[in-house]
């Protein structure tokens, strides 16, 4: 054996305990994302996601106007998507552009608004533009929007029936969503951490009883409850208020689910040798709770989270495709979904099926995020393959 | 047996206890409806040129029972609901029952039919799927469950109704044609049902069969890896014998189990498919009568009666479970 060989052999085993160490030393976070790392499907969905996000935290900036009817634009309605483009009969540009179009009105075209492309003259568009003022986040001001063109309006999704941008009002409606998913999980989250965890610490009769109330809360119809609820809201509530009120019921109804995850869990945890040992050193319950109890199951908490929240966003669509949720001066993708429903847009405003795809794409993103983290959060999952 | 009949006791007492509990949400929820049945009813009398004054009112209410207190009342409603009395709708001024009826039944039966579907493709299928270790169709499968989750059920709805339009000529709404609609049940008003509702049947239960493949394949890759599994593979036990004799009677105790609130999921899409589809059933109704109309008496007696189905349906399940399974019986009793 070569000198040159033995080396390459003990480089490798150094190598190999190295690997060995890093996994035995690794954090809980550290082996689920490595495990995540693994899986193309789950990493392709997270990418999509955090895309969505961004775009939704960043809307304001992201999108040429105002989403509401002040950033209306009144000569475009139920206008087609504009595709801004490169190349025309007069030649290339590098900077991308829109031809003119000219409305006209006479007797020739029945005194009926007739639209004309003139494929002589270009729009140019233009990149860190100032317009409408907005607030991102809610309290940073600013009015420079990514994209604008020189004259006119550019609309990549098109125009809604009163003219407003469907590209701008996407984004900020997934925006909204976004905002009553979070809100509904985090109350549901709350909820079933008190009453799952109470239930299942405690154990005999308080158990029994939430455990029967949990179950009636499970067996009423969802929707039909929304609906009852969704009608009591006064006709004259602001959008912020009846935004948060939908929120609270999506929270109010969604916790059994994920209350009773956390009552089995702790069932079959409070019975383990180290919550023994705690109790017997005289560690007091909140105690035994949060140092070694919950910890113990954060990472299902957490896939449980990401697996319910597009059931909220889901929800959300849903009720206010009833018309009982958010309403149109507010943009939720349900409000966006609801506008598809009529005959005249099938047939004639494909366009505004735009808003439908970004919705599939978010709930088929957190679904396949929630479903990696649960594989990577098993710590079982390899040895199963 | 003995030991049987005290668990089946136990299970109808904790049945009837749950719909108490609902029927008090839901009477408490009506009540917070704005105005009442009097002022309603009165306030439509208005609009047909009679006038009414706020004595008027009080005399309503005296009629019907409101001035007398909560407690009264709920139990009144709720020993009247058991009996299948809801009393009269408050806008339509009809009896409940009576407008419910047979449209109660149709509802049940569309979403019972496509939770049915579901299972029967579900099953199969996600056991195959849990057992194959092939990548392509697992991740197939995968994507057309979810796609099944996140796309909603009125656009699938609206698409299908859309294609047919145009190609057929036909819009397949509704639950039954013209000449049948008000006709005595007869067999050929049955065929025509059939006729209509598969769509329905087919949206709901697309939808469903999403859920239930998924449910299906995580509890089937669960057990599949236990070690029972093993030793009866060892012994010699291969295929579709080993999977549906050893995981498989294991899987199916959660879904027999969770069948109740697989209906209730059935029947919280049921309204919106309604109304797209424009079906005259109990889900339309219940839209009607909360979104456009506030009417608590309808919309509480309808979600009355889908939670009894769903409690019953518990109870059934829980008694199914129960003589499959002793372990379950024995656990309960004491």
């Amino acid at each position: 054996m070569t000198e040159q060989n033995q080396l390459d052999i003990l480089q490798n085993s150094l190598q190999d305990q190295k690997t060995k160490e890093a996994y035995f030393t690794a954090s809980q976070g550290q082996l689920v994302w490595a495990r995540f790392k693994k899986q193309r499907a789950a990493m392709i969905a997270a990418t999509v996601l955090v895309i969505l996000i961004i775009s939704g935290v960043l809307a304001p900036f992201l999108s040429p106007y105002d989403p509401t009817i002040a950033g209306r634009d009144k000569d475009y309605l139920n206008g087609a998507p504009n595709i801004p483009m490169f190349c025309d009969k007069n030649g290339c540009s590098i900077r991308p552009f829109l031809h003119t179009i000219e409305r006209k009105r006479n007797l020739a075209t029945n005194f009926r608004w007739v639209e004309k492309v003139n494929e002589d003259e270009r729009r140019y568009m233009q990149f860190f533009v100032t317009g409408s003022d907005y607030k991102l986040l809610g309290f940073v001001p600013g009015n420079i929007h990514l994209f604008g063109i020189n004259e006119g309006f550019v609309h990549l999704f098109g125009t809604d029936a009163s003219g407003k941008d469907i590209f701008s009002r996407t984004l900020h409606a997934i925006w909204t969503s976004l905002q009553v998913g979070t809100l509904g999980v985090f109350i549901a989250f709350v909820l079933a951490l008190l009453i799952g965890g109470v239930s299942g610490y405690y154990g005999g009769w308080i158990d029994s009883i939430l455990q029967m109330l949990t179950d009636a809360v499970r067996t009423i119809p969802a929707i039909p409850l929304f609906m009852a609820i969704a009608a009591f809201i006064p006709q004259e509530w602001t959008a912020e208020m009846r935004f948060f009120f939908i929120s609270l019921i999506l929270g109010l109804i969604g916790w059994p689910t994920l209350a009773r995850r956390v009552r089995t869990h702790l069932l079959t945890e409070r019975n383990q040798e180290y919550v023994l040992a705690a109790q017997l050193c005289g560690a007091s319950s909140s105690h035994v709770i949060r140092r070694h109890l919950l910890p113990s199951f954060t990472s299902y908490i957490i896939v449980d989270l990401v697996i319910s929240f597009p059931y909220m966003v889901l929800s959300e669509t849903a009720l206010s495709f009833i018309g009982l949720g958010l309403k149109d001066p507010v943009n939720s993708l349900g409000v966006m979904l609801q506008k598809v429903t009529s005959a005249d847009v099938l047939l004639n405003y494909q366009w505004y099926f735009i808003p439908v795809i970004f919705f599939i794409t978010l709930v088929m993103a957190f679904v396949f995020v929630g479903d990696g983290l649960r594989d990577a959060a098993d710590p079982y999952s390899d040895n199963k393959k | 047996m003995l030991q049987f009949g005290k668990f089946v006791l136990t299970r109808a007492f904790l049945a009837a206890f749950t719909l108490v509990i609902i029927s008090l949400v839901v009477f408490t929820l009506m009540e917070f409806v704005p105005g009442d049945c009097a002022e309603r009813y009165l306030a439509f009398k208005n609009t047909q040129g009679s006038g009414i004054s706020v004595e008027d009112i009080e005399i309503e209410r005296k009629r019907l029972g409101l001035d007398k207190p909560f407690v009264q009342r709920w139990t009144l409603w709720i020993v009247n609901a058991f009996q299948g009395e809801f009393g009269d709708s408050c806008i339509l001024r009809v009896d409940i029952a009576q407008l419910l009826g047979t449209k109660f039944w149709l509802s049940l039966g569309i979403c019972l039919s496509s939770l049915v579907l579901a299972y029967m493709i579900a099953l199969p299928v996600g056991i195959i799927s849990a057992a194959s270790s092939n990548a392509y169709l697992n991740n197939g499968l995968k994507l057309i469950s979810y796609l099944g989750l996140a796309m909603p059920n009125f656009l699938l709805a609206l698409m299908i109704m859309l294609f047919s339009t145009i190609y057929f000529g036909d819009t397949l709404t509704g639950l039954f044609s013209k000449e049948y609609r008000d006709a005595e049940w007869s067999i050929d008003k049955f065929i025509d049902l059939l006729k209509h509702a598969w769509l329905p049947v087919f949206i709901l239960g697309w939808s469903a069969t999403a859920f239930a493949l998924q449910t299906v394949r995580a509890l089937m890759s669960d057990e599949i890896g236990k070690l029972y599994v093993t030793a009866a593979a060892a012994r010699g036990i291969y295929g579709r014998r080993l999977l549906w004799r050893y995981p498989a009677r294991h899987a199916l105790s959660p879904i027999v189990n969770s069948l109740g609130f697989d209906l209730n999921r059935v029947f919280n899409e049921l309204p919106i498919v309604a109304l797209i589809l424009t079906l005259t059933d109990a889900g339309a109704l219940l839209i009607e009568s909360l979104a456009r109309s506030n009417d608590q008496q309808l919309a509480g007696a309808i979600i009355f009666l889908l939670t009894a189905t769903i409690v019953s349906l518990n109870f059934l399940t829980d008694i199914l479970l129960a003589v499959l399974d002793p372990r379950i019986r024995k656990s309960l009793v004491h």
